[in-house]
């Protein structure tokens, strides 16, 4: 399995760096200039043609919060695969320099990733167990 | 599985990117972590020091190579097998998981 963290905006994705995944995660916080953002790039890996999109709400603070990255997706038609709140574990973690899941393997952020791995797990038409 | 993670620059996808490789390879998959940002910042997130990333030799500038596929498009492509580049390449990061990073210094001219 590979899990590649791109340059961060839109340039890889525009050059077709990512054009070879399989599956693109895109993450936006609840707040109109990065959706905004997650629209463009959603846009993009459209006409990249990559066979999976999906959105990740990240530092969810509020119910008001969720349900504008809900009716975000549901608008533009942009499957979310997971909901992850704010949570200063990831604060601590890096003020530390340690890893978040060594730090606080139960952070609330933490257990929200694990579903979204298991979303990603179950979604896949190709995955075997041993494999990469 | 190959995957790539996107957002904003402090949209946290480093976090969620280096997170999720590490609750994968924790379940037992094969999984390679890649920091494809000029700014690499992945490392921490999946438990490998600062330090022994930065000292990872840098990637040789004819590690990719042009080649045009059978419908005549350009693609660049690695010059050396993917486990081999990985193997030299790689950080072990912790159990079944191995960081590559991209962006070192002496990777130029490919931009």
């Amino acid at each position: 399995m590979t899990i590649v963290d791109l340059e961060a905006g839109l340039e890889h994705l525009s050059r077709g760096t990512a054009r070879h995944v399989q599956t693109l995660l895109i993450v936006g916080e609840p707040y109109f200039k990065s959706l905004e953002t997650a629209h463009r790039s959603f846009t993009l890996a459209q006409d990249l043609g990559i066979a999976r999109v999906r959105m990740v709400a990240n530092k969810v603070r509020t119910p008001r919060d969720e349900a504008t990255v809900r009716e975000f997706a549901t608008r533009h038609g942009l499957p979310l695969a997971a909901v992850v709140p704010y949570d200063e574990a990831v604060v601590e973690a890096d003020e530390r320099g340690v890893a978040l899941i060594e730090y606080r393997p139960d952070a609330p952020s933490v257990e929200a990733i694990r579903r979204l791995a298991d979303t990603l797990l179950v979604d896949t038409t190709d995955h075997a167990p041993a494999g990469t | 599985m190959k995957t790539a993670v996107a957002g904003k620059g402090g949209s946290g996808k480093t976090t969620i990117a280096g997170t999720l490789a590490r609750i994968l390879a924790e379940r037992g998959f094969r999984v390679v972590a890649i920091d494809d940002d000029s700014n690499p910042n992945l490392a921490l997130t999946v438990g490998v020091a600062a330090t022994a990333a930065s000292a990872l030799p840098g990637l040789p500038r004819d590690l990719l190579e042009q080649r045009v596929d059978a419908e005549g498009n350009t693609r660049l492509e690695l010059s050396m097998p993917a486990e081999e580049f990985i193997d030299r390449f790689g950080l072990a990061a912790s159990k079944n998981l191995t960081l590559l990073v991209m962006g070192q210094p002496s990777h130029g001219g490919s931009g």
